[in-house]
């Protein structure tokens, strides 16, 4: 469905931020939010095929625990969930053209602006490649 | 393979064909390049082979390769027949049976363990001569305590899923290369400028690949230079990922051999001509900086040089360090998910992604191991590094050897039904698996007398490289035993049928190798 809102979402720091803010704006325009999670790990190490499967199932769960969070955030939402065969940030930014999505909804991971560039953070990646609008949410403070 | 959308539900619903994850020419040929990680392979090893066959080593360099480009051919067929199961652990089980299969993940994992102490040792060396500390480098305690921070360090970077964004992998490869590069160019200048008091013209007669001086100097010199090439066949196993699956990997496959073959040859030609062989094999332990310290020189735009030389070789040591640990982090994970090992190492930490576990668990052993062999050398009197290397060397002949036997038998049905088929299923891995095989058993013949070592180092009438390269791969058959005992799922696989499928297609996925639920 056009005009989706996808959340990209791996359960670590800064995803329960992201989905908050996902879930409200899929509200306020009343689109579909689609959660992302892409399960491939790096090319470099080899031996992925069965890593990825695991991560996949470890990501089944984490995102079932997503759409429930959603759920009880705002229950007029309408969420699903996908799985993809791919590294993370290109998994994001495919969902998102083959939603023709409205925008893409990331967590900051708390890395710096260089280390996300050095590292090739997921954020800092979908941030530079997407044609799309990309909301970025910054994890809370930690006191 | 394609999405998968869960529906609300939760079950599962076929999407719509959405292509998997592209790796381009450039990267896929970065990977392979990266995972053998040349500057530090040759500062581990370039001494060795000098040690074993002198002048030839440019020679043995090109002459080695044979074997590991054939066996690549069989980790790419393979690969193809079983996408679902990305480890040589899964096909050589299919091939030849649930016991085989188990050595064969064993030794693949013994191959990254043994490998550790020689790659925190010369990260923590080079480190060292870095700042200058010259000192401390040849203290064997300051260089293991570094060692074991590095294989920590390396350890948690595994854990946390830390990785080089794809262009600062490119850039720091291509550092490595163009220091390499450099750093023979110059060496050659100066030879040939008579710059360099000692130095020996370069002759034809290196590259040619006779007189190595019988063939255990041979079989040795291949054992090191398989070394080298370990872990090019990465490029040749990320087949699925790429653009386009057909020509990517192959091309990738190409354009990373020639490099990594060029920049062999061409840096043992230029360090072998600095000062002859027997200095390089006298240095065998900081083999790039005692040449590069010739070369560049101590003063001015030579010193920054020398400088850039050092930090190639620890990036490289760096990144072979990651493309070591987490290979044998994801066997063990594999193995584990395939019922051969305990379920806990087939754990992936919810947090990170990561086989968490099973990282910690082989960083850990990797430390253990690395001060057991620093004390022994101590008390015995001999280098860990060599020991390392070579002890290395035999494992990967064992388990590369093994995969190419297990791709011909794979595929015994189909060899002759095409000339593509006859050589790229048979005709070559077969003779990368002999190959490696008769280096296998020729080097333990040698590696059984305590005068392989230099100094002669005696271990219960053998020599220590032996008990590093066969005792371990040995030690895990009473293991396989024990979880034998405790789960018997995994022996009863048996081998797929011999007409199951013809190379290279694949086509429909083939069924685990465990079915699930199975009774222990």
């Amino acid at each position: 469905m056009a005009g989706d809102v996808i959340l990209g979402y791996d359960g670590q720091e800064g995803s329960e931020a992201a989905l908050g803010t996902a879930t409200r704006i899929a509200a306020a325009f009343k689109t579909r939010l689609v959660i992302v999670f892409g399960y491939r790990p790096a090319p470099i190490g080899g031996d992925v095929t069965d890593l990825a499967r695991a991560v996949r199932a470890v990501g089944e769960r984490i995102t079932s625990e997503a759409l429930d969070a959603v759920r009880t955030l705002d229950a007029s939402v309408t969420a699903e969930v996908e799985l993809v065969d791919d590294r993370p940030a290109e998994a994001i930014l495919r969902a998102a053209d083959e939603h023709d999505a409205l925008a893409i909804v990331v967590g900051a991971a708390g890395r710096g602006p260089l280390t996300g560039a050095l590292l090739g953070s997921v954020t800092y990646n979908v941030v530079h490649r997407s044609t799309r609008p990309v909301v970025v949410v910054p994890a809370p403070e930690r006191a | 393979m394609g999405t998968e959308t869960l529906n609300p539900k939760g079950g599962a619903v076929e999407s719509k064909g959405l292509k998997a994850g592209a790796l381009g020419l450039a990267s896929a040929t970065v990977v392979g390049v990266a995972s053998t990680a040349p500057a530090y392979s040759l500062a581990a090893s370039l001494g060795l082979v000098t040690a074993a066959v002198g002048f030839k080593a440019p020679a043995i360099m090109w002459l080695s390769f044979i074997p590991m480009g054939c066996i690549a051919a069989a980790f790419f067929y393979l690969n193809r027949a079983d996408p679902d199961c990305g480890t040589n652990f899964a096909w050589v089980t299919r091939a030849m049976g649930p016991r085989t299969g188990w050595l064969g993940g064993w030794s693949s994992m013994m191959a990254d363990l043994i490998i550790m102490p020689s790659l925190a040792l010369i990260a923590a060396q080079y480190s060292f001569t870095f700042f200058g500390l010259d000192n401390l480098a040849a203290n064997t305690w300051c260089t293991l305590a570094l060692g074991i921070i590095f294989i920590m360090g390396m350890t948690w970077i595994c854990v946390v899923g830390i990785e080089l964004s794809a262009r600062t992998q490119m850039a720091l490869l291509l550092t490595e290369l163009i220091v390499l590069v450099l750093f023979s160019v110059v060496a050659i200048f100066k030879v040939y400028g008579n710059d360099i008091h000692g130095a020996v013209h370069p002759a034809m007669s290196w590259i040619i690949p006779t007189h190595f001086g019988g063939v255990s100097a041979m079989s040795e010199g291949l054992l090191a230079a398989v070394f080298i090439y370990w872990g090019w066949d990465t490029a040749s196993s990320v087949n699925e990922e790429c653009e386009n699956a057909n020509s990517t990997p192959g091309l990738a496959g190409v354009l990373s051999t020639v490099i990594l073959v060029a920049i062999f040859m061409l840096v043992a030609i230029a360090a072998q001509s600095v000062k002859g062989a027997d200095f390089l094999s006298n240095n065998s332990d900081d083999v790039l900086a005692a040449t590069g310290h010739l070369v560049f020189g101590g003063s001015g735009i030579g010193r920054i040089a020398l400088k850039v030389l050092i930090i190639a070789v620890l990036t490289s040591s760096a990144a072979s360090c990651q493309t070591t640990i987490l290979p044998a982090a994801r066997t063990s994970l594999s193995m584990a998910m395939h019922r051969a090992f305990p379920p806990k190492l087939g754990e992936v930490d919810p947090r990170h992604l990561t086989p968490a576990f099973s990282t910690w668990l082989f960083g850990i052993f990797s430390c253990v191991w690395l001060t057991g062999l620093v004390i022994l050398s101590r008390a015995t009197g001999g280098d860990v590094l060599s020991w390392s290397v070579n002890g290395v060397g035999l494992m990967i002949a064992y388990y590369y050897g093994q995969t190419g036997i297990a791709c011909v038998i794979y595929f015994r049905k189909h060899i002759f039904t095409s000339a593509k088929n006859f050589f790229l299923v048979g005709l070559l891995p077969l003779i990368g698996g002999l190959t490696l095989a008769f280096v296998f058993v020729w080097s333990i013949k040698d590696m059984s007398h305590p005068s392989f070592e230099s100094p002669p180092t005696d271990w219960l009438g053998v020599s220590p490289t032996l008990w590093l390269g066969l005792g371990t791969l040995v030690a895990g058959i009473p293991l396989m035993f024990w979880w034998n005992q405790h789960d018997h799922a995994f022996f009863r696989v048996k081998t797929d049928p011999v007409d199951q499928r013809p190379p290279p297609e694949g086509g429909e996925p083939l069924p685990p190798l465990v079915p699930e639920g199975a009774p222990r």
